[in-house]
């Protein structure tokens, strides 16, 4: 009984505190977070690929860059470089077809979990030596398996570190 | 004996702290600025005057003696869309008791997209452009659908976050339609806001 009776009260304190603590459908916000970006050499006019990886916060997926319908807000990410430094391309990985419990005859097309964007810089032939910064932002719009979110942005920086051919 | 009295206190203590942490969370809740966080039951929904996709102006006050089924929700919301004929067919249902479904857009998109979306899915209720305010009206709807049910004197009877089951959808209206006022002709039941001059509230 003496050892039966602080965990009954303990449970008890439970069932008080969880409601406070608990979220109802749709009340966890999401994240997409940003991997930091090793050390970038670019070789002055040779064009460099840049791995920028990304994690979406677990239950949660964002619409892909080529979302299956106009209405939907894809992911897009935007970026600036710093002279004379200059972006090529920004490539995005194809994006998963699921279908959800809210619809499940359509598919949508989305990431989810880990997923990486690969940004194309270069450097002109007589660029000086040196780092420069490339800035910017990704834009997603975020879902889980009941609710949506409105859009919103995270910032993007790596550095790119111009050196001699 | 004494290692017990020790895991006795301990567990004293994380109780007495839990259930602090609990109060001070409901408080919290209870008295944020807008005060439309956690349980909103019973509280008056707050009014508004917003423009229809038409550009026609539309208050809450308009509806004051009907129940009104609240839902936010946006063209990029796809649990919205799954909704939406629901909420067409409980218009129809329930219009001639006195239901009445407001639909606010969160998009940034304009009228015409939006009015076009709503069109594809026959909606036969009025859809009102939402802004900031109204959603700060409201406890910052952060996420889409929310849905309030607001009762024919005013008052929230029920919320739903996020994508609701049908039946669930319509147990809240049937609560929102249960409460009569008294001194309201009930009989004027259509879902488009009245021609004449709407008595603000």
């Amino acid at each position: 009984m003496t050892r039966t009776l602080p965990v009954l009260l303990l449970l008890l304190a439970l069932l008080f505190v969880l409601p406070a603590f608990s979220q109802g459908p749709g009340e966890k916000l999401p994240s997409v977070t940003m991997a930091a970006v090793g050390k970038v050499q670019v070789k002055a006019g040779e064009p460099v690929s840049v791995e920028l990886d990304f994690r979406i916060g677990s239950e949660f997926h964002i619409n892909s860059n080529k979302p299956k319908s106009e209405l939907l807000i894809p992911t897009v990410l935007k970026l600036q470089a710093a002279e004379p430094v200059s972006l090529v391309a920004v490539k995005y990985p194809a994006g998963q077809d699921v279908a959800f419990p809210f619809a499940p005859n359509e598919k949508l097309s989305v990431y989810s979990g880990d997923f990486a964007i690969t940004a194309v810089v270069k450097a002109p032939p007589k660029a000086a030596p040196g780092e420069y910064p490339v800035t910017g932002e990704l834009r997603f719009q975020a879902c889980d398996r009941s609710a949506c979110y409105p859009p919103r942005s995270i910032s993007v920086k790596f550095s790119v570190t111009v050196v001699g051919r | 004996m004494k290692r017990n009295a020790l895991l006795f206190a301990a567990l004293l203590i994380a109780i007495v702290g839990m259930l602090s942490a609990g109060k001070y969370l409901n408080r919290v809740r209870q008295h944020s600025p807008t005060k439309m966080v956690g349980d909103v039951r019973g509280l008056a929904a707050p009014n508004f005057d917003l423009a229809t996709l038409d550009g026609r102006r539309v208050k809450l006050s308009d509806y004051r003696g009907k129940a009104v089924l609240l839902n936010f929700w946006a063209t990029w919301c796809s649990p919205c869309k799954v909704e939406m004929p629901w909420f067409v067919e409980l218009q129809k249902k329930y219009g001639n008791d006195g239901l009445v479904i407001l639909g606010i857009a969160m998009d940034d998109s304009d009228a015409p997209k939006i009015a076009q979306f709503a069109s594809e899915l026959g909606v036969n209720y009025p859809v009102l452009l939402g802004t900031d305010q109204v959603s700060e009206q409201y406890g910052n709807v952060e996420f889409l659908p929310t849905s309030f049910y607001i009762d024919r004197d005013g008052k929230i009877v029920g919320k739903g976050t996020g994508l609701l089951g049908r039946s669930e959808i319509e147990d809240n209206v049937r609560k929102a339609l249960a409460s009569p006022v008294a001194g309201i002709n009930n009989a004027q039941t259509s879902a488009t806001p009245p021609k004449t001059q709407p008595t603000a509230q």
